[in-house]
């Protein structure tokens, strides 16, 4: 019996988790609603979950288990209609984006939940400081050994997810510079990072288990990687995206990490080694601070390349198993329309410079979000 | 010249500013002690306070002298009004019409309650009982604010409570609006008197109301959305419009819950950044509270202890019959919706204003409302406030204490 077990699961079937701010209608500060919006939503029918986050002001929703773009689109567009009915009704705002623009860290309440309250105690100001939002985006695996594989290939692929999910100009009524401010407040966690370099799901159980033994974790819900296996659902999670504006493009990035999980699973392509450890820490940085206008390195032939040149040439491998998946216009128009359509973090920074008033920001993201039904 | 002319005779002149600091002193320290030493309210602290200080306590404040400082009171009562006003989110009201049926129901059924107990048991004539109904449907305004901005209180028990607050007062200044003609008619008004006053009152106060949010939008569409210039503004002209109330002998009161309520939901462009009148209101509603507290009268308290707990307890069935009926379906809980019908208690400064309004105009009826209208608000001017803090802290909408070192 092993210590981990890995519960396989059908491959490429995918669900998400959208992490969502909950903010008043008076001045759009975030606010304490999280109790009072669940007790509401649990008497509404919905599929998928809708649960508590570490503060007050904050819900997770997640889909239920799906195949394919279309019917994650549907759920997630229902999550939201009950969601936002809810909402309304005790007038409140729910929005995307990976931060709030102008929240004070330490405003924020402790959601009242046992694993919530050790947090905050263990990690005293990082707990509240973790007030951000992220969209997790969950692949199906086989087995154990498909999910350490793909965790290692799908890292080449993070700063794409981070450059086309971000949304977290804004911090603490700062414009941070960033594209996506949110994982610099991820990296400050000691479990934050990458996995080992581990290959098998057996080599990964004995390092679980060494950890757990020096007392550091206690299970895998203690690691913060940027992509971890996670054996429960017997999937690989993306954990680097921003929540988007709108479910629409939550759905379309999943579409893309299902497209590349489908590539490298039948394709196995060259696995890029050491190499891709001594860029990637670079790369991620680069993505997070300039969005789509970031230049990577290639890590098998040292180029380096501009993020649109780099998604492009990405579409042209996957192309065929988006077409495959039935995916293929919507990653299309993700990957090859990234540069004009520009990301969330660029419609936050233009509707800022419009308003010149944060709270305004946060009042669009929520119209962006509970209403941008189409 | 004598050689110590420099020195100041005996005794000393004493000058308004020092009262005013002695006050403010009083305030805060009262605050302080009731929040640190009895975990109470500060707002309990103030009025404690001041009934130290008053004519009831150590005589320093006079009657002269409060009179003197009243135009504290109006500036006061002036910023909250328009503070209460803005609460009032017609969208809200439209998307969720449950609120607006809560509200009615809860209005509706405290000052059925209080009619019937003061007619039925005190045998209080008709008149004076529906105006004395009427007074009893409205809350506190500055109680309920001042509580939830100490408390850090947020939450749906928190939100509705503002909103219902906001509502049953301008219900309440509606209804004694609307029992004019009838009070014309009983000191022998004449017809133009009877029908031409309330609706000077109405209309003119309303008009003015509409005029002081359309000028404020304009200047802050052009002043744009700097928060701090867009407080001194707000100030400014809130208390020209109660100046203006006051000369054109319209109701403060209606006219700036209107002000407020027209400027929120006027703002077409969202113009306006949520006003927040900070350290500077908050000083008025120290000042606010312990002027209340030096002017009450303990003495009505105790004539008439039987009614003013008679009074409160019907209203308090009242609101919790009202809100209760319209729980279910709301997204709310039960425990939640009695936490709300308790925190709508405090009656105070609102109630003191519309006796001295009422009074004004008809001074033999205004004296005799006060004495059943008076005992129940100085049982809850100390008691109130006791109440809300509780129900929201029960409600677990109250921002939790910092740890000791941790001054918020």
């Amino acid at each position: 019996m092993s210590e981990l077990p890995f519960k396989p699961s059908q491959p490429l079937t995918m669900g998400v988790e959208l992490e969502l701010q909950i903010v008043n209608t008076r001045d759009w500060n975030l606010t304490r609603g999280a109790s009072d919006l669940l007790g509401a939503v649990a008497k509404a029918k919905h599929t998928g979950e809708v649960k508590p986050e570490i503060t007050e002001s904050m819900i997770e929703l997640s889909s239920s288990v799906q195949t394919g773009h279309a019917g994650l689109l549907a759920e997630l567009r229902a999550l939201r209609d009950t969601i936002s009915a809810a909402a309304s009704r005790l007038n409140l705002g729910v929005a995307g984006g990976g931060a709030h623009p102008f929240q004070l860290w330490n405003d924020r309440r402790i959601y009242d939940t046992e694993r919530f309250n050790h947090l905050a105690g263990v990690y005293g100001y990082l707990a509240k400081q973790f007030t951000v939002f992220g969209q997790h985006i969950h692949v199906g695996c086989a087995d154990g050994d498909e999910a350490v594989y793909l965790t290692r290939m799908l890292s080449r692929y993070v700063p794409h997810f981070i450059a086309l999910s971000a949304s977290s100009p804004f911090q603490q009524g700062e414009d941070t510079l960033f594209d996506s401010s949110r994982l610099s407040v991820v990296n400050a966690f000691p479990l934050s990072g990458r996995m080992p370099p581990v290959d098998s799901w057996q080599a990964f159980e004995a390092y679980f288990s060494r950890m757990r033994g020096f007392g550091i974790v206690s299970s895998m819900k203690d690691f913060y990687w940027d992509i971890r296996p996670k054996p429960e659902y017997g999937t690989v999670e993306i954990r680097v995206c921003d929540t988007p504006l709108s479910v629409e493009r939550a759905a379309t990035l999943a579409a893309y990490a299902q497209s590349l999980a489908r590539w490298l699973r039948l394709e196995r392509p060259q696995p890029s080694g050491d190499s891709l450890d001594l860029v990637y820490s670079h790369n991620r940085f680069q993505a997070c601070r300039y969005g789509l206008d970031a230049r990577l390195i290639d890590p098998l032939d040292g180029a380096s390349v501009p993020m649109p040149k780099d998604l492009a040439e990405t579409f042209g491998r996957i192309e065929a198993h988006a077409a495959a998946l039935d995916c293929r216009p919507v990653v299309q128009a993700l990957l090859m329309g990234a540069q004009e359509q520009g990301n969330d973090s660029r419609r936050l920074r233009t509707r800022f410079k419009e308003a010149q008033s944060f709270p305004d920001v946060v009042r669009w993201q929520c119209g962006q979000w509970m209403q941008a039904a189409h | 010249m004598p050689e110590l002319a420099f020195l100041p005779g005996l005794p000393v002149a004493s000058s308004q500013i020092v009262w005013f600091g002695v006050l403010l002193l009083a305030g805060v320290l009262g605050g302080e002690i009731a929040k640190q030493a009895f975990f109470l309210p500060r707002i309990t602290g103030y009025a404690l306070a001041g009934l130290a200080l008053g004519p009831e306590g150590f005589g320093l404040l006079d009657k002269a002298l409060l009179r003197d400082l009243r135009v504290f009171t109006d500036i006061s009562i002036g910023l909250i009004l328009f503070e209460l006003g803005h609460r009032i989110d017609l969208a809200w009201l439209k998307r969720s019409s449950r609120l607006a049926l809560t509200s009615a129901a809860e209005c509706a059924a405290s000052a059925a309650l209080i009619y019937w107990t003061l007619n039925h048991f005190f045998a209080v004539p008709p008149l004076y009982a529906v105006a004395a109904a009427a007074i009893g449907v409205a809350s506190s305004p500055a109680a309920v604010i001042r509580i939830t901005a100490d408390l850090g209180a947020e939450g749906q028990v928190t939100e509705r409570t503002l909103l219902l607050v906001a509502l049953n007062c301008s219900i309440a200044v509606l209804a004694l609006m609307a029992l004019v003609p009838w009070l014309h008619l009983e000191y022998q008004g004449g017809w133009r008197t009877i029908l031409l006053h309330p609706l000077y009152l109405l209309g003119g106060s309303f008009l003015l109301g509409l005029v002081a949010s359309a000028i404020t939008l304009q200047l802050i569409e052009w002043l744009g959305k700097h928060r701090d210039a867009q407080v001194l503004l707000l100030i400014a002209l809130v208390l020209v419009t109660v100046g203006a109330a006051i000369a054109l002998k319209l109701s403060v009161l209606l006219a700036l819950l209107a002000y407020g309520a027209l400027m929120r939901n006027l703002d077409r462009n969202h113009s306006v950044v949520a006003p927040d009148f900070g350290l500077t209101g908050q000083m008025f509603f120290l000042i606010l509270f312990v002027l209340a507290g030096a002017s009450l009268d303990l003495s009505a308290a105790g004539a008439g202890i039987a009614i003013g707990l008679a009074f409160i307890a019907a209203r308090l069935a009242g609101k919790t019959a009202g809100v209760m009926a319209f729980i279910p379906g709301s997204g709310l809980k039960m425990r939640q919706g009695l936490l709300l019908a308790a925190a709508l208690t405090p009656m105070s400064g609102l109630a003191v204003i519309l006796l001295q309004d009422t009074e004004s105009l008809f001074p033999e009826f205004g004296r005799a409302l006060a004495s059943i209208v008076l005992p129940p608000v100085v049982l809850l001017e100390i008691a109130g406030p006791i109440v809300t803090q509780l129900a929201l802290k029960w409600a677990g909408e109250a921002r939790p204490e910092a740890p000791e070192g941790t001054n918020r």
